[in-house]
């Protein structure tokens, strides 16, 4: 046990990845393979009445075109759109003449080529009968939910926010945003060895046998989901997508395998998306800055047939000691396809409008939204009244305004001046994120070669959860990590969990600790002594055995046996962030400063701190990199991205990577970050809580506080743009 | 499969009579970058591709002469980073090395980047959109006007379209008077860039005065002292890797502290470059400060007509202009 767990190793399948070796799903070598390309529906309402297709079957190349003609047996279940948790009614495209969305598949063209089937989908002609339709939530035809989602309150905030010295009432809005990771998404189906495979960059493998066996009607055990690497899933990866039982159902009725790798301007209309929310806050303090009341309304956009939660209300009230609180959340449903978890879901838009709201209240009681925090800090969730499992936060805001020299900072705003006269601005904004866990089962394997195995549940996405894997390993084992076989996000090998949510760490990292603990336990029984200090593989050796498996089920706390089943039926089933005897979040503190152009209003970031508590930190090195990619999310959340809808047509203008405009390394100055540290044993043995999503929550509103601190201008939607400063 | 013909030509002659035996459906190709995506968009189909990146000679930078000369097939990186333009005209410079990515002005040149396209979504959204447009599709009518127009033109649009021209290049080009050279099946002509870019007016779908067959064989700059005291100033929403919202290209010659001539263009703004005239005129035989440059920019906008959401570039353009006199003004010595 000679490495440092919290080590600054390079990822383990760095080099892989680099070398272009790692081969990700729409790479598969298949033997035989088809190509499919998808016609987009260009109404946003209404019904197919004719599609012509004499055009496209005369491609050379094109082997068959489907319409929903050929897809009516496909079932729309519960759990069709996957990871939703309320199953909704569902719309599963291409199954019946009715178009729900702009750009959804409105046929598929299956081809010996790629090339053969684009230009059948460009050959395709669709007669439609268009009706009326609503694609923004502020527009004629959407529909409010007359019952909210959630509702969270503690005393009488009503009363307390009339009698509060110091009140604010405000309303932020953040708008669509979309995930855009680099791997394309995309389906590939194959029968192999008797079993219909899919490969898919997901985070949800299980998903598969779970919900796309029961569309197609077929024996969950015969469908096997692989996903080798996820490139980049920010939860636009963890369900069944549109597409993914319509190549399926072409691969089963072809017999061949097909494969489909959605181009990016139709994935703005058919994958999910961070729906728009609007949120009212009102917040009250008495004269001391204490806070007195909290009053949250939220809506969000939501589809009108599925069961994506609008959820901002979950976290805001245990950010701060409210003495008293009430909330609400809605749906409005518009005519779009279904939104659904985009990176800290609703966590980053919630945070962007409480922590700005709170920085307008620490301005109106007169003090310092740092002090103003830190005042406010408790150690008991102000809802249930449980204690948190571990709350670092006031730790996090102390060493972060050191790091950034806060100090520095002048209340009035625009009174620090850059040499080239731009107006300097600094900001702070908190976020939390909850301690989830959930099920695995994992096989170890140790070979007297040295070799170890270890397949578990989990998929990798580009958060480095097998260096994760490994960094236990080595601890407990000491295993070489170059002779280290590690199987993840295949069903094949164990049963998978849909890996988001930020419980990938917290619930692998116990899942192989244990593993490896089990495997010392039954190596000692082997040999009949404790262990020595030689290398396991060694001892191994001496009993003459080739190999050792040991195989443990985790279950989370507060959780039974039943878990490990469902995880095998492909249910989902997390835990937290409300434990039995306690709450549990990660915590994180940002400061921002911006600089402002005054001549044009142009918004530089030109450096950042982040301090997070997420327990204890696996590896320094991804642990960094997480957060400073979240805060260039916060970033690109601040100053950068918005879907754009023209209400007159439905779907997403701006749908490429040049239009949907992503911060560029230019738009990123420095991010300084730094840990807590302190391991959360109270959760789980590996003493780690989540930290992918806590990362980014609160650097939008650190950016935006930031801005109002150099301009003394509140922009209270996002992003802010040019021609909102100047 | 569309099957395509493909030919690379050795020079211009050949490049022309390649074309002409290709008949229908033929296209130059230089970069690509332009050509292919609008290929992957459904707005160009062609049947036959003649390359003509590697003709003989046309990658030429001469900056020996009374002129510049740009080659049609010098790469945008080439031009942006020569010693001599990049001292004596940084606007020229300047005006390349913001535009795009170093990867594609690794590959663009500077005479297919004169006919680049415009980024108007509903024009470029071919598939899903299948958006009324009557560049792309003649007599379809306009979703730009009326629709998200945040990025639409403030001058030069018409009832009938109210795109942006995109480039960066034309735009210090049109400040510093370039003649486009052309070589066609007739023979030579030399087209100053004023004539270049037309109006959207009833015909959007006509943007460059170039015909079928035509080829640009290269770009001539008059040179001017005016070209040490310049910049192009590109204001956009990302530091880098954006077309522009609001670009001035500014150069001045001076007198003393007068301003003798001052060339002034404006990009992002407008439906073609453009041409600032009655801020030149403002500036004349002045010197510089922050009060003539920001009512220069004033006029160059005084004939600008917004929509609901593209209000904002008129003071942003404004602005831009005003910040760009005021960088080549500081560069006087
Ligand atoms: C993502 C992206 C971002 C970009 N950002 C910017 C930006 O910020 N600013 C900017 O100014 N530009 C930008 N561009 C546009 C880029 O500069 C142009 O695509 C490029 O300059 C075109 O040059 P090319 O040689 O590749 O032209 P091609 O694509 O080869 O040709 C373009 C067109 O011109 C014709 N053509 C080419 N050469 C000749 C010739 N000699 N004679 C006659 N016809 C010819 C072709 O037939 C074709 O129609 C961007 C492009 C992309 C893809
Ligand atoms: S503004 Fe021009 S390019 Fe855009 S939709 Fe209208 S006609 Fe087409």
């Amino acid at each position: 046990m000679t490495q440092e767990p919290t080590a600054d190793r390079p990822r383990i399948d760095a080099y892989e990845k680099v070398l272009g070796r790692a081969l990700y799903a729409a790479d598969q070598p298949i033997t035989g393979l088809l190509h499919a390309m998808t016609v987009p529906a260009t109404i946003a309402k209404g019904r197919i009445e004719a599609i012509d297709a004499t055009a496209a079957q005369k491609v050379p190349g094109v082997v068959r075109v489907f319409t929903y003609e050929d897809f009516s047996q496909i079932k729309t279940t519960p759990a069709a759109r996957g990871a939703y948790g309320q199953p909704g009614k569902g719309h599963q495209p291409m199954t019946s003449p009715v178009v729900r969305h702009r750009g959804e598949a409105v046929a598929l063209v299956v081809a010996e080529t790629l090339e053969a089937a684009i230009e059948g989908a460009e050959a395709i002609k669709v007669r439609y009968a268009s009706g009326p339709f609503s694609a923004r939530m502020e527009d004629e035809l959407a529909s409010p939910e007359a019952e909210p989602d959630r509702q969270l309150s503690s005393g009488d905030a009503q009363a307390a926010f009339a009698a509060a010295n110091h009140r604010i009432d405000v309303e932020y809005l953040h708008p669509q945003q979309h995930h855009n990771p680099i791997e394309l998404i995309s389906t590939t189906a194959a029968f192999e060895d008797g079993e219909l495979r899919i490969y898919e960059g997901t985070q949800a493998a299980s998903a598969f046998a779970g919900g796309l066996a029961g569309m197609m009607g077929m024996d969950p055990t015969r469908l096997r989901g692989v996903s080798p690497y996820t490139g980049g899933g920010f939860g636009q990866k963890n369900g069944i997508q549109e597409q993914s039982v319509l190549v399926a159902s072409a691969a089963a009725l072809l017999r061949r395998p097909v494969k489909l790798v959605m181009p990016r301007g139709q994935l703005f209309h058919t994958a999910s998306y961070r729906p728009r929310s609007r949120h009212r806050i009102r917040l009250g303090a008495d004269e001391q800055g204490r806070l007195l009341a909290g009053l949250y309304e939220t809506v969000q956009q939501n589809s009108r047939y599925d069961g994506f939660a609008c959820d901002h209300g979950a976290n805001p009230p245990r950010m701060y000691g409210y003495r008293t609180w009430q909330g609400s959340d809605r749906i409005v449903r518009v005519d779009t396809q279904t939104p659904g978890h985009q990176r800290a879901p609703h966590e980053h838009p919630s945070s962007y409008a409480t922590e700005c709201a709170m920085d307008e209240l620490a301005e109106a009681v007169g003090m310092d939204p740092v002090e103003f925090r830190l005042a406010n800090d408790t150690q008991n969730d102000p809802i249930t009244g449980k204690p948190f499992s571990s709350r670092h936060l006031a730790g996090c805001l102390m060493r972060g305004a050191e790091m950034f020299d806060w100090n520095r900072r002048r209340r009035e705003p625009g009174a620090l001046v850059a040499d080239n006269g731009g107006l300097i601005g600094l900001g702070v904004a908190c976020g939390s994120y909850k301690g989830s866990m959930t099920a695995a089962v994992t096989t170890l394997r140790l070979f007297a070669s040295g070799r170890c195995e270890i397949a578990t549940s989990g998929h990798e996405m580009g958060q480095g959860i097998r260096s994760v894997i490994a960094a236990e390993l080595i601890e407990i084992l000491d295993v070489d990590p170059t002779k280290l076989e590690i199987r993840i996000g295949d069903t094949g090998h164990a049963p998978q969990h849909i890996t988001a949510g930020s419980w990938g760490t917290g619930s692998v990292a116990p899942a192989a600790r244990s593993a490896a603990m089990k495997m010392r336990e039954e190596l000692s029984a082997l040999t009949g002594a404790p262990l020595s200090e030689e290398p396991v593989h060694v001892q191994l050796a001496r009993t003459r055995r080739l190999s050792l498996e040991v195989t443990v089920n985790t279950i989370p706390l507060g959780k039974d046996g039943q878990v490990i089943e469902q995880l095998r039926r492909g249910i989902p089933s997390t835990t937290g962030p409300e434990y039995p005897e306690f709450m549990a979040f990660s915590w994180i503190a940002h400061f921002a400063e911006v600089h402002v152009e005054t001549s044009t209003g142009r918004v530089r970031v030109k450096r950042v701190v982040s301090v997070a508590d997420c327990g204890r930190v696996m590896n320094r090195r991804t642990a960094e990199s997480q957060v400073r990619g979240g805060v260039v999310w916060g970033i690109g959340a601040a100053l950068r991205e918005a879907g754009e809808t023209d209400p007159r047509f439905g779907g997403v203008l701006n749908n490429d990577l040049a239009e949907y405009v992503v911060p560029v390394n230019a738009d990123i100055g420095t991010i300084d970050v730094d840990f807590i540290g302190e391991p959360d044993f109270k959760l789980n043995m590996s003493g780690v809580k989540g930290l992918g999503e806590v990362a980014m929550v609160g650097a939008a509103a650190a950016v935006v506080n930031a801005v109002y601190n150099a301009t003394g201008r509140r922009i209270r939607h996002l992003p802010i743009r040019i021609e909102d400063l100047l | 499969m569309r099957s395509l013909s493909y030919v690379r030509a050795g020079n211009v002659r050949e490049a022309i009579e390649a074309f002409a035996a290709a008949g229908e459906g033929a296209r130059y190709i230089a970069g690509g970058t332009t050509l292919y995506d609008l290929m992957k968009l459904g707005v160009e189909r062609p049947a036959h591709l003649i390359d003509i990146a590697s003709l003989e000679g046309a990658d030429r930078i001469d900056t020996r002469g009374d002129v510049l000369f740009f080659g049609a097939g010098a790469l945008m990186a080439d031009v942006a980073e020569d010693d001599v333009i990049r001292r004596d005209y940084p606007v020229l410079a300047e005006s390349l090395s913001k535009a795009a990515s170093q990867q594609l002005r690794n590959m663009a040149t500077v005479g297919g980047n004169l006919l680049q396209r415009t980024r108007c979504p509903y024009f470029r959204n071919g598939a899903i959109g299948a958006y009324p447009c009557n560049k792309r599709e003649p007599g379809s009518g306009c979703a730009g006007i009326g629709g998200v127009d945040r990025g639409q033109a403030v001058l030069g649009a018409s009832d009938a379209c109210n795109a942006v021209s995109p480039g960066d290049w034309p735009v210090a080009l049109t400040a510093m008077d370039a003649t486009i050279e052309i070589s066609g099946p007739a023979g030579t002509r030399s087209v100053p860039i004023s004539d270049f870019y037309r109006l959207p007016g009833n015909t959007p779908h006509l943007e460059f005065a170039i015909e079928a067959g035509e080829i640009v064989t290269g770009i001539s700059v008059p040179k001017t002292a005016a070209g040490r005291n310049s910049t192009y100033l590109k204001v956009r929403d990302r530091e880098s890797y954006a077309f522009a919202l609001a670009s001035a290209a500014v150069a001045l010659r001076m007198d003393g502290n007068h301003v003798r001539q001052a060339h002034i263009a404006l990009g992002g703004v407008a439906t073609r470059p453009w041409r600032a005239r009655e801020a030149e005129a403002l500036l004349n035989a002045q010197t510089i400060d922050r009060e003539i440059a920001l009512a220069a920019g004033r006029a160059a906008f005084a004939d600008a007509r917004a929509g609901e959401h593209n209000a904002f570039k008129i003071e942003l353009g404004a602005r831009t202009l005003a910040d760009a006199i005021m960088i080549a003004g500081g560069k006087i010595q």
